[in-house]
């Protein structure tokens, strides 16, 4: 439980920033916009991904997944900022 | 819907000690904050012959503000202050000292002081509400009790769903004790669950807000929010001092002038609230007027005009305001019950208690789950939880009645001497509260439940009493006056006293001819 339980915390964390920015940044308009809504949902995001992160067989697995998707949701949204792609 | 059972095994774990780990400082929130809708009310409750004095004028506000900014310089960088009206016996009037710390004046006490005027009991059953009354670290902590309260949310609605709407309306009382404290938590959890959402968010988002910010900042937003914020939560751009003097508008002229601009709006009924006054007396002054707009979501809204000549700078009025100013006027409208009319704020209230009555009820749960059917010696684990339970839950119910009778003890005795209400208020709530713990500690759950019960009935049933002899306003002469506010406060109470004396004696007939072997039940060997 505990490791599902910290995945969801860590990494979980990360990821749901990364899709909260990921949106916030590609809606039209700019990013200044969704400030608050996108500080408003974050918590049910993250409260998602933690729930959900019991959903996988074993703390390792759900380490490794969510870390993976983290590190590829940041990544995508800091290319897409630095390509200046998004707005 | 079908689910595995592993996952349904992981998801009740989750949920059970999640819900242990949150359970009591939610129910602390939800009993507070059920009291805390009426805040205004209790201010009025509070403050001796506050009903009986003239309702504070323009003219009034516009004395007090000219006398705080002509003592208090520090003041002119930025002053906030409430218009007169019906919600607050007294006009205040806040700004930071050099220090940074909040000072308050009324017209009474022009010096001002760091205790806001005559709120000293909704300001502690406030911050039981938000922080369990521990300062700066208690904040945080319910910030995380809130997050904790979404997975308990989340995984107890997974637990349930495959029997969701077959037992919705199922309550089935009987031999089965589990079944029937089961089916009433479930009922009550499905029911207000858009509610629990709502409060798990907005109360992860109201404590945490600041935290977030920080953490997200570098993440995603480039480590440029920080700059972004002033135009995402403020009205009024902002405009450094020119360092020139000017002539301040009045108070009435701003009044007026914010009315006029939400009608232009299409805003018939906009009533200012509070305003937020920055470099007074500069060519650069900038005042915005916050006001509540009936019959919207999110009614809070607010125009920034030049304080000197009233020009129009910027508005935030719902119907025409952007997505951040909406979404911000939404949640604090959502969480405070602080939109529609006066029912709202009785289903929140409503609501609250039923919140509490959730967070209960999952603790019985866990102990009945738990019983030792055969025989009389309980686990030491289910007795601890018992007496934490009625120590902490009936405790703080017990606290806050006194904290209510002392308010009005003190107040009468501070008419003649000089005392401080807030501090004699505050240990008047955290002293009883302890020494309910520490009943529960010592006596068998079952002997100390029933006791602080009554306890609870008896002192909510007294502030009524403590009320009429300390202002003369029994309950039936503010009827009379038609002061409602004092009225519903007073009936209330002994609404509630009823209601603890009603679970003090459901509790004793349990333990009398309940099922003998259990916690609950009458028996030497506990």
């Amino acid at each position: 439980m505990w490791a599902r339980a910290t995945a969801g915390i860590f990494p979980g964390f990360l990821l749901s920033a990364a899709l909260v920015g990921l949106v916030s940044w590609l809606l039209p308009g700019n990013w200044e916009s969704t400030i608050v809504i996108g500080l408003i949902a974050f918590f049910p995001v993250w409260i998602g991904v933690i729930a959900a992160s019991f959903k996988f067989a074993n703390g390792k697995r759900a380490w490794a997944w969510l870390s993976a998707l983290a590190v590829v949701a940041i990544g995508t949204l800091w290319g897409l900022q630095a390509l200046a792609w998004v707005q | 819907m079908k689910l595995k059972s592993s996952t349904l095994r992981t998801y009740t774990t989750l949920h059970t000690w999640v819900g242990l780990v949150a359970g009591f400082a939610l129910f602390v929130a939800f009993y507070a904050g059920a009291i805390t809708v009426f805040h205004h009310e209790l201010q009025f409750w509070q403050s001796p012959h506050a009903v009986e004095r003239p309702q504070e004028t323009l003219a009034d506000a516009q004395q007090l503000l000219d006398d705080v900014l002509a003592l208090h310089p520090e003041a002119r960088k930025h002053v906030g202050m409430l218009f007169p009206g019906g919600e607050h016996p007294d006009v205040a009037i806040y700004w930071q000292d050099a220090k940074g710390a909040w000072q308050f004046a009324t017209r009474d006490d022009v010096q001002g002081s760091a205790e806001p005027p005559q709120a000293a009991l909704s300001e502690l059953v406030n911050a039981l509400h938000f922080s369990l009354g521990i300062p700066v670290a208690g904040t945080y902590l319910m910030g995380i009790v809130s997050l904790l309260y979404g997975i308990a949310l989340v995984s107890g609605l997974v637990i349930h769903l495959p029997k969701l709407m077959q037992d919705l309306f199922a309550l089935r009382p009987g031999r089965n004790l589990k079944r029937f404290w089961q089916d009433a938590h479930n009922v009550i959890g499905v029911l207000s669950l858009p509610m629990h959402v709502m409060f798990a968010v907005t109360g992860a988002m109201l404590c945490l807000l600041f935290i977030t910010m920080a953490a997200l900042n570098p993440l995603i937003y480039r480590s440029e929010l920080m700059g972004a914020l002033p135009a995402a939560f403020d009205t009024a751009p902002i405009k450094p001092a020119a360092g020139q003097s000017a002539p301040q508008g009045q108070l009435a002229m701003w009044h007026t002038r914010s009315i006029e601009v939400a009608r232009e709006q299409g805003l018939q009924d906009f009533e200012p609230a509070y305003l937020k006054l920055a470099n007074s007396g500069d060519a650069n002054a900038v005042v915005e007027v916050t006001g509540e707009a009936p019959g919207t979501l999110g009614p809070l809204g607010s125009v920034a005009l030049d304080a000197n000549t009233g020009e129009l700078l910027a508005t935030q009025l719902p119907g025409q305001r952007d997505a951040n100013h909406a979404a911000i006027s939404s949640a604090y409208a959502l969480h405070f019950g602080e939109y529609g009319n006066a029912w709202v704020k009785w289903m929140y209230f409503l609501l609250g208690l039923g919140g509490a009555f959730l967070f209960y009820s999952g603790n019985l749960l866990w102990i009945e789950s738990r019983r030792k059917r055969r025989q009389v010696l309980q686990g030491r684990a289910q007795v601890n939880l018992a007496r934490a339970t009625v120590g902490v839950c009936i405790g703080v119910c017990v606290a806050i009645s006194v904290a209510f009778i002392a308010t009005q003890l003190l107040e009468m005795r501070a008419l003649n001497q000089s005392l401080d209400v807030g501090a004699g208020i505050t240990w008047a709530c955290f002293i009883t509260w302890a020494l309910c713990v520490a009943w529960a500690a010592l006596r068998p759950p079952v002997r100390a439940a029933q006791e602080l019960l009554w306890a609870a009935a008896v002192t909510t049933a007294l502030i009524p009493v403590a009320h009429g002899v300390a202002t003369g306003w029994w309950f039936w002469k503010s009827a009379a006056a038609g002061h409602w506010n004092l009225f519903f406060v007073d009936i209330v109470a002994l609404a509630m006293a009823f209601g603890f004396a009603s679970l003090a004696r459901a509790t004793a007939r349990r333990a009398r001819t309940g099922e003998a072997n259990s916690v609950w039940a009458d028996s030497p060997a506990v």
